[in-house]
């Protein structure tokens, strides 16, 4: 009787489930198609498959031929990585402090996250970059100082997000964990280092997903600090390719394509410490 | 085939008018030489020229990096000439270039005013040469060509100085040009075939133009491809040059109420009686510019106002492979023709929009920089030189004093009824809206819809337009 | 209670002061710089002030009086609305329901991943032609449905209907991703104990997965509705300049259009003044009903 119950709601819960990863699937198989296309079949036939007259490699070759795609691979998750596990750890450190401490500023300090948060770039990357050329990282033709000129802005754009977000997850963790590493002796930062932390593994783990995938989206910044081919990251790179005469989007989807991958395998990998079990029954609730 | 004759004409066509870009007030008050004069003048220092290009070799004392900035880049047609130029003159100088170019577009303007603000400026700067460049020029972060001929009297000995553009802001001249555009109007002939309307012409009126968009819509398509809503650019330009003349069409109104304001009131009413009468497509004030441009390429609209740029992107769309042109369908592009665009009052239809907005500048810190100074100057001479200006330029315009020869048989069916089209053109005018830059724009170009569906009357969008205009 | 352990303030300037640093330096300071540009007459974006307005107040003025600031007001209220019910309403069911199986949950939440990672111009292209006038995907369907006459998509009172379907859709994706991180760091063992009292299903979600999940999913509310002030890419492909009429401005692409594209660099800064001072504030109010409401 239960069993049979069982499997009526989960079939239930698969149709949905289903139809709403169709919706989420088909983009990507209609961007991947598209990508095989030139860019004045697309408008009138952007929903019928790639054969026959209608398949070309044009768009690939274009993007192979004319640039560097390794050397911006390189760059860009040499960026984004960075950046990713900067945000996680500096955020880690302030949220835990937000959640855990009472004190007089936190209100305050609460709304400047907020209001970090809300601060469009083109408000704030001017007056940075002249910052920058002022301390000479901005604008040279250093690799390494251009790829700092625009880590460093990006870890800031992406802190109070990330902020927010762990601190919504650090104030579920039950505090008696922690109580029970201070009777043992623990001093605060060894409670964030060894209980706060590998219990939140999963949090952690998703807010480095969001901040690699903004950091590596980011075209503004990125047009504005990576200016010669060898500084390109992946974005800014087929960014370039795109036209003057009307969208070329044949080569826009071949484009959009060759910067899914890198992330979807960097979700991939990571995916497997939001997974359920991997954190190993350290979280007692 | 060589075309000499075509280039002069264009050139002594633009003479006519394009003096008169500079001076914003003023307008009208030029000379002009005769082209038969211009030709000889070609002539005599054709000689000169050749000689002084490889005069380069002024021995650099050593190898230099120059920063350059320029807007040949990702898919502007001469991203490709660009690299290989660059790379030669690499190879013969033994210098190296640092090359920061960019598509051209908001963000890229950005940068580069970013740039001058916080001394991080390029060495050499490909740039537009109007109201974008006033600020780094009223900063004096560029040396005027004067200046540069001062010490190197050669520099930029190959163009005719009528045809540089004075500075908006001290009305010297500073970019050197390489080459420039035109705006004319693209047909579809297979859809006036259907509708029984022959290829407009050189005398063609807006009376005609009328009738043929009344017929073309009968007959059941768009007459004219646009979206209001997104690009109004083109039509808002003509529109207002139809109720101005060559020479006066780049004063910028004092107010709505004098002549010339009520001219672009005119010019906006014009726009407004065209999509009353229902020739624009049905959804032009939702659509976007590619999906109108996708009617006119498919067969669904008529009439197409756009740039020079335009031609690359007709031909692109007749080939199933955008990289290969031996792909091309010859029937399909053969379908697409490009003529003058209708004209009443002063101006004839063969008065077009064109001329040299961009041009090559040197920045002050290069030219202070001893160093750098005769790297700079030689990369510009190479750049503009006779013999790479024509590869960049192709069927626009260029301020060669020395007419390039051009190899027609290089050339595409289009780029050839280009050709043919512009050694037809009486004059080429800069566009006004290229003075007319900044929030003084909003009102009457996002504004478009609002003016033609009659919620703002255009008298109110072009005054309120101007006022910001003096505001600035 | 906790109080004990954090009684010494000591480690808290360790914690805190690495990232308000960074803040401070990349975030404060400039946006500091973009108030003072608030009162200043800016030609266009990186060059700097040529003078005071006159009066200082000037562009706060022309806010209020601004039409299109109340219009862009009004539709970031409907796709607050839109995007607390249906972003992060979604998001939750289809959270819960992937914690609750276990063939493919690996599967569907890669999927649902797809919708971020692909560039709000490819999905602005997309959508565009799904809703094209001639030969869109939904006209050529109701076409052939019997339909005659085609359905403008983007004409005014479709525009908002048309706008928001895609960006509620990209976004869900977002708030599953962290819905299910917060689902995966309830135990195991509670989910257990609690059949072995004999709870259903939906007991199960009812009095253990949402409690415990109360704290995320006030973040994620919160990050919906500033979410909603800022969007800017997909709309602004999708219908740029506030097409049709300017009646699909936002309050963050109406920011955008003010300082890139009408080269109104000071209204830009104070609109974006603006975004920061709602932003803040309704984060506050969502704040405040959370903490009421405790289950």
């Amino acid at each position: 009787m239960k069993k049979e119950k069982f499997r009526v709601s989960s079939v239930f819960i698969y149709i949905v489930l289903i139809f709403w990863s169709l919706t989420t699937i088909y983009p990507i198989i209609w961007v991947i198609q598209n990508s095989f296309k030139a860019k004045d079949k697309i408008l009138a036939n952007s929903f019928s498959l790639p054969l026959g007259d209608l398949f070309t490699t044009a768009n690939y070759r274009k993007a192979f031929n004319n640039l560097n795609i390794l050397s911006a691979y390189k760059n860009s998750l040499f960026i984004s990585s960075i950046v990713a596990i900067v945000v996680v750890v500096l955020a880690g450190m302030a949220s835990f402090a937000l959640v855990r401490y009472t004190f007089k500023l936190k209100g305050a300090l609460l709304s400047l996250v907020m209001a970090g948060m809300m601060f469009p770039v083109f408000a704030t990357v001017i007056p940075v970059y002249s910052m920058e050329v002022k301390w000479g990282i901005a604008s040279t033709n250093n690799w390494g100082l251009t790829m700092l000129s625009v880590i460093l802005p990006q870890v800031a754009g992406n802190l109070s997000f990330a902020i927010v977000v762990l601190t919504g997850f650090i104030k579920g963790l039950p505090v008696e964990l922690e109580e029970a590493a201070f009777m043992e002796g623990c001093n605060a930062y060894q409670i964030f280092y060894k209980v706060v932390m590998p219990l939140t593994k999963p949090s952690f783990a998703t807010v480095a997903i969001f901040s690699f995938l903004w950091s590596y989206n980011d075209l503004f910044t990125q047009m504005f600090y990576l200016r010669t081919p060898k500084m390109f990251g992946i974005t800014v790179l087929l960014n370039r390719l795109t036209s003057q005469e009307g969208t070329n989007y044949g080569l826009m989807a071949a484009a959009v394509t060759l910067v899914v991958v890198p992330v979807v395998i960097v979700y991939i990998f990571l995916q497997k410490y939001i997974i359920k079990g991997m954190t190993a029954g350290a979280i007692k609730g | 085939m060589k075309k000499r004759i075509l280039s002069l004409v264009l050139a002594s066509a633009m003479v006519l008018s394009l003096a008169a870009c500079g001076s914003k007030d003023t307008g009208s008050a030029n000379e002009e030489p005769a082209p038969a004069e211009t030709e000889a003048e070609a002539e005599a220092e054709a000689p000169a020229e050749q000689e002084s290009e490889p005069a380069e070799a002024e021995a650099p004392a050593g190898p230099v990096e120059l920063n350059v900035t320029t807007t040949f880049a990702g898919e502007d047609g001469n991203a490709q000439n660009f690299k290989n130029a660059v790379d030669a003159w690499c190879a013969e100088t033994g210098n190296s270039v640092a090359d920061t170019s960019a598509t051209s577009d908001e963000t890229f303007k950005t940068r580069v005013i970013t740039d001058f603000e916080t001394g991080s400026e390029p060495d050499v700067l490909f740039f537009f040469n109007g109201a974008d460049a006033n600020s780094f020029i009223e900063a004096g972060k560029v040396v005027s060509i004067d200046d540069i001929r001062a010490e190197y009297p050669d520099y930029a000995g190959n163009m005719n100085d009528d045809l540089i553009t004075d500075s908006l802001v001290d009305g010297k001249k500073y970019a050197v040009p390489v080459n420039g555009f035109w705006e004319a109007m693209f047909v579809n002939t297979e859809v006036l075939d259907a509708a029984g309307v022959s290829v407009p012409g050189a005398g063609y009126t807006w009376d005609q133009f009328l009738e043929d968009c009344q017929k073309i819509k009968d007959a059941g398509y768009a007459p004219i491809a646009c979206a209001l809503g997104n690009i109004p650019h083109y039509w808002w330009e003509f529109a207002i040059f139809n109720h101005t003349s060559p020479a006066t069409h780049l004063n910028v109104p004092t107010s709505v109420d004098s002549e010339q304001g009520q001219a672009w009131v005119a010019g906006m009413e014009d726009i407004k009686a065209l999509y009353e009468a229902g020739y624009f497509p049905e959804n032009t004030l939702s659509a976007t510019d590619d999906e109108t441009f996708a009617m006119f390429t498919e067969g669904k609209a008529a009439f197409l106002i756009d740039g020079s740029w335009k031609v690359g992107g007709i031909v692109n769309a007749c080939q199933s492979d955008p990289e290969d042109p031996s792909t091309l369908d010859a029937d399909k592009l053969a379908k697409f023709d490009v003529t003058y665009v209708p004209g009443m009052n002063d101006r004839k239809a063969t008065d077009l929009i064109g001329g040299l907005s961009m041009g090559y500048y040197i920045t002050t810190k290069a030219w202070e920089d001893p160093e750098k100074r005769d790297a700079a100057v030689s990369f510009v001479s190479y750049m503009t030189s006779d013999e790479l200006v024509p590869v960049f330029a192709q069927h626009t315009a260029s301020a060669l004093k020395n007419a390039p020869a051009v190899d027609e048989s290089a050339f595409n069916p289009l780029q050839v009824k280009a050709m043919a089209m512009m050694s037809g053109v009486t004059s080429l005018t800069g566009a006004v809206q290229d003075i007319f830059q900044g929030d003084c724009r909003v009102s009457t170009f996002d504004g478009m819809p609002e003016i033609v569906t009659g919620r703002v009357d255009a008298i109110d969008a072009v005054a309120e337009g101007i006022d910001a205009y003096n505001a600035q | 209670m906790g109080a004990s352990i954090y009684k010494n303030k000591k480690p808290l300037i360790v914690f805190l002061l690495p990232a308000f640093l960074f803040m401070i330096v990349y975030l404060y300071y400039p946006f500091f710089q973009n108030i003072i540009n608030s009162f200043q007459q800016i030609k266009r974006l990186g060059q700097s002030g040529t003078g005071w307005n006159d009066p200082w107040y000037m562009n706060y003025v022309e806010m209020v009086k601004d039409p299109v600031v109340w219009t862009s007001m009004k539709n970031t209220l409907i796709m607050m609305l839109v995007t607390i019910i249906g972003q992060v309403g979604i998001a939750l069911i289809l959270a819960l329901l992937v914690d609750n199986i276990r063939i493919g949950a690996k599967f569907f939440r890669t999927v649902y991943f797809f919708p971020i990672v692909i560039s709000a111009t490819a999905l602005g292209l997309l959508f565009n032609l799904i809703f094209l006038y001639d030969k869109g995907m939904l006209n050529q369907i109701l076409e052939s449905l019997g339909k005659t006459s085609l359905t403008d998509w983007k004409s005014e009172g479709l525009a908002l209907f048309t706008m928001m379907l895609p960006v509620m859709w990209q976004y869900v994706g977002f708030y599953f991703v962290i819905m299910i991180t917060g689902l995966n760091n309830i135990s195991e063992e509670l989910y257990e104990s609690a059949s072995i009292d004999g709870a259903t299903r939906f007991q199960r979600v009812r009095y253990i997965s949402l409690p415990l999940l109360h704290n995320v999913l006030c973040t994620c509310v919160v990050l919906a509705v500033t979410g909603a002030l800022k969007v800017f890419d997909l709309p602004w492909t999708m219908f740029p300049k506030g097409m049709p009429m300017k009646s699909t401005f936002l309050t963050g692409t109406y920011m955008y259009y003010q300082t890139m594209e009408a080269k109104n660099v000071d209204y830009g800064s104070t609109l974006a003044i603006l975004l920061v001072i709602l932003g803040v504030l309704t984060s506050k109010i969502v704040n405040a009903i959370f903490k009421e409401k405790d289950y």
